[in-house]
């Protein structure tokens, strides 16, 4: 291998690690969801790109910055829809039937999209297309560089809000102990749809995020960023917001670098035996929620 | 007619699909490897009967014995882990096949030019039926005896001590480890005859579509074996079989008459059915409001405690 092979090595990985902070951002969301209710959420990335398409609406009339305002809002208020719809009124002891209820609505919103655009991508704005910064041999895409900001910013925004709001309060003392919640008189049903919103919103960030990368929104965008956000979530240990982060960078970056080394058709193949590896010999993921719980 | 007898043919492989995820179920682990056991199956069949020129029945044994044992060799390391981290992690074992599939290359010259897998364009000229003179009554009556004979050997186990180690650590795997079940054992080999059963339903998937390609494996088609059990209830092997009825017969082919509509139904319905009876449509007797209702209205404590342990 060779200086310049090295260097476009180099650059690839760099590029993944960019935009890996998407999958960071569905990982987070994944976690958080996890966290508070011991439960997953299958639809979440087919509600994160869904908040996407439909920030479309206001493409035509609104600023780029606006259009990717309203994906996240939006994104919350399709996590509030989700946990009234596939949560709120199912036996929380039969873990089976929201994991199906939850199926259900992935699909669900998946034909919704491809009926609402008759299956064709859509194209997504994107902001500083043409931008390039040049670092030693390297080059930084703009676009990436805004993508990979905006998502550090969402997640110094998840952690002001868990750390110095009374709602994130609210929500790391229903992770921990639900029945002690209960007990000092916190409503854990609010608590619990907040947490979808929350997550909601990190999931329509995530969705613009992703359009915003890659240029478009296809409706087949949303099985492998499920796929992927199950992947960081569990690489970086259920229910922990750092480990999300970091197994998002980590897996976008690895991503990029298998497809440099081994080809596109091959990349996945070993991205997806690393973490069955992991999962055997570190089940716990990197940062396992402190305690003897699950 | 025809249209109705690939129907049943359709029902039938899926039904087989169906039980495969059952087992699994049955002890109370969630696997989404049943697809990636089901593309097993599938190619190695085809390969037997199509590059081999064996006939279809030793390559419908093979092919189910190559997807038990992988299933074994992924089920020791894989079942290490349960809940959420057994669900990604039989994703990325599913991902991991198809993929492979998607990579894997390997023609041999036929009687009319080279046959085998192609890579991405898949493994077509699957035609042992069409080339032995099966009629589709045949293929059938083929499908629906082993669907049968699958059904009878899962009603004696579920009836045998096997049976009742496995829905032991389904109930409560703390208590039944208590108790002096090996855990291992019980889950390996729910998984391991489970990964049988797919393997033959795959068999018959790859014969009678006599064309496939990584993209009939997706996790998609994994989801669709759990969603039986799940949907139809596992108390019973008939809700498996009433589940695919409902799925492919009523809302996939049934509701054609709506046209694009039918698909944004199909999901729909499927939260439908979880939130009026969450245990699964055959869970409690019809008339019954589903027992696990009762269940919800439970103090909420109750609840919490438990799905803490889910």
């Amino acid at each position: 291998m060779n200086a310049t092979d090295l260097v476009d090595l180099v650059q690839s990985v760099v590029d993944g690690v960019m935009f890996g902070t998407t999958y960071a951002l569905i990982g987070i969301g994944f976690t958080l969801i996890f966290g508070v209710m011991h439960k997953i959420n299958l639809s979440y990335a087919a509600a994160s790109v869904g908040a996407a398409y439909l920030s479309l609406i206001l493409v035509k009339v609104a600023p780029t910055p606006l259009v990717y305002l309203a994906a996240a809002l939006l994104g919350g208020v399709l996590g509030a829809l989700i946990y009234y719809v596939c949560f709120r009124f199912l036996p929380l002891d039969k873990p089976l039937a929201t994991l199906m209820s939850t199926v259900g609505m992935l699909l669900l919103l998946e034909e919704i999209i491809v009926h609402a655009t008759d299956g064709m991508p859509q194209n997504y704005p994107a902001m500083f297309t043409g931008a390039v910064w040049d670092v030693g041999p390297f080059m930084i895409r703009g676009d990436l560089m805004f993508v990979f900001v905006l998502g550090c910013i969402a997640m110094v925004g998840l952690r002001l809000l868990l750390t110095h709001t009374r709602l994130g309060l609210a929500t790391r003392a229903v992770a921990q102990q639900p029945v002690a919640a209960r007990l000092c008189g916190m409503s854990v049903d609010r608590t619990n749809a907040s947490t979808f919103v929350i997550a909601g919103l990190l999931g329509g960030t995530a969705g613009a995020m992703t359009g915003a990368a890659i240029g478009m929104l296809s409706p087949l965008l949303t099985l492998p960023l499920t796929v992927k956000g199950l992947v960081v979530t569990v690489i970086g240990g259920l229910g922990s917001v750092p480990g999300a982060i970091v197994a998002g960078l980590l897996v976008g970056g690895l991503e990029n670098f298998f497809q440099f080394v081994r080809g596109v058709g091959e990349r996945d193949i070993y991205v997806m035996a690393l973490l069955f590896a992991f999962l055997v010999f570190r089940p716990g993921g990197l940062f396992a929620a402190p305690g003897g719980r699950d | 007619m025809d249209f109705y007898l690939g129907l049943a043919q359709v029902i039938g492989v899926h039904t087989l699909l169906g039980l495969s995820a059952w087992c699994v179920l049955h002890t109370g682990q969630v696997s989404l490897a049943q697809g990636g056991f089901f593309a097993i199956g599938a190619y190695a069949a085809g390969m037997l009967t199509v590059m081999a020129g064996w006939p279809l029945p030793w390559a419908l044994a093979v092919g189910s014995l190559v997807s038990a044992a992988v299933a074994v060799a992924v089920g020791f390391p894989a079942l290490r882990v349960k809940g959420l981290m057994l669900v990604v992690a039989t994703t990325a074992f599913a991902e991991i096949v198809r993929l492979v599939f998607f990579n894997f290359k390997w023609r041999v010259q036929g009687p009319d030019g080279p046959v085998g897998p192609d890579g991405g364009l898949g493994f077509g000229g699957i035609r042992y039926f069409q080339s032995n003179g099966w009629t589709a009554w045949d293929v059938l009556a083929l499908i629906w005896s082993l669907v049968a004979g699958v059904m009878l050997v899962l009603w004696w186990l579920d009836r045998s001590r096997i049976g009742t180690l496995w829905r032991a650590v389904g109930e409560d795997e703390v208590a039944a480890q208590s108790a002096g079940v090996d855990l291992t054992a019980a889950k390996v080999s729910a998984f391991g005859i489970g990964g049988a059963i797919a393997g033959l339903s795959g068999g018959l998937f790859s014969h009678t579509t006599t064309h496939i390609e990584h993209s009939n494996f997706t996790i998609l088609l994994a989801t669709f074996a759990i969603a039986y059990p799940i949907l139809g209830g596992l108390k019973s092997l008939a809700g498996t079989v009433l589940a695919v009825v409902f799925i492919q017969g009523v809302l996939i082919e049934g509701l054609r008459f709506l046209g694009d509509w039918r698909s944004l139904l199909f999901g729909a319905l499927i939260v439908v059915v979880m939130l009026v009876r969450p245990g699964g449509m055959l869970s409690s007797p019809l008339w019954q409001p589903s027992a696990s209702r009762r269940a919800a209205s439970r103090p909420k404590g109750a609840v919490d405690t438990k799905a803490r342990h889910a």
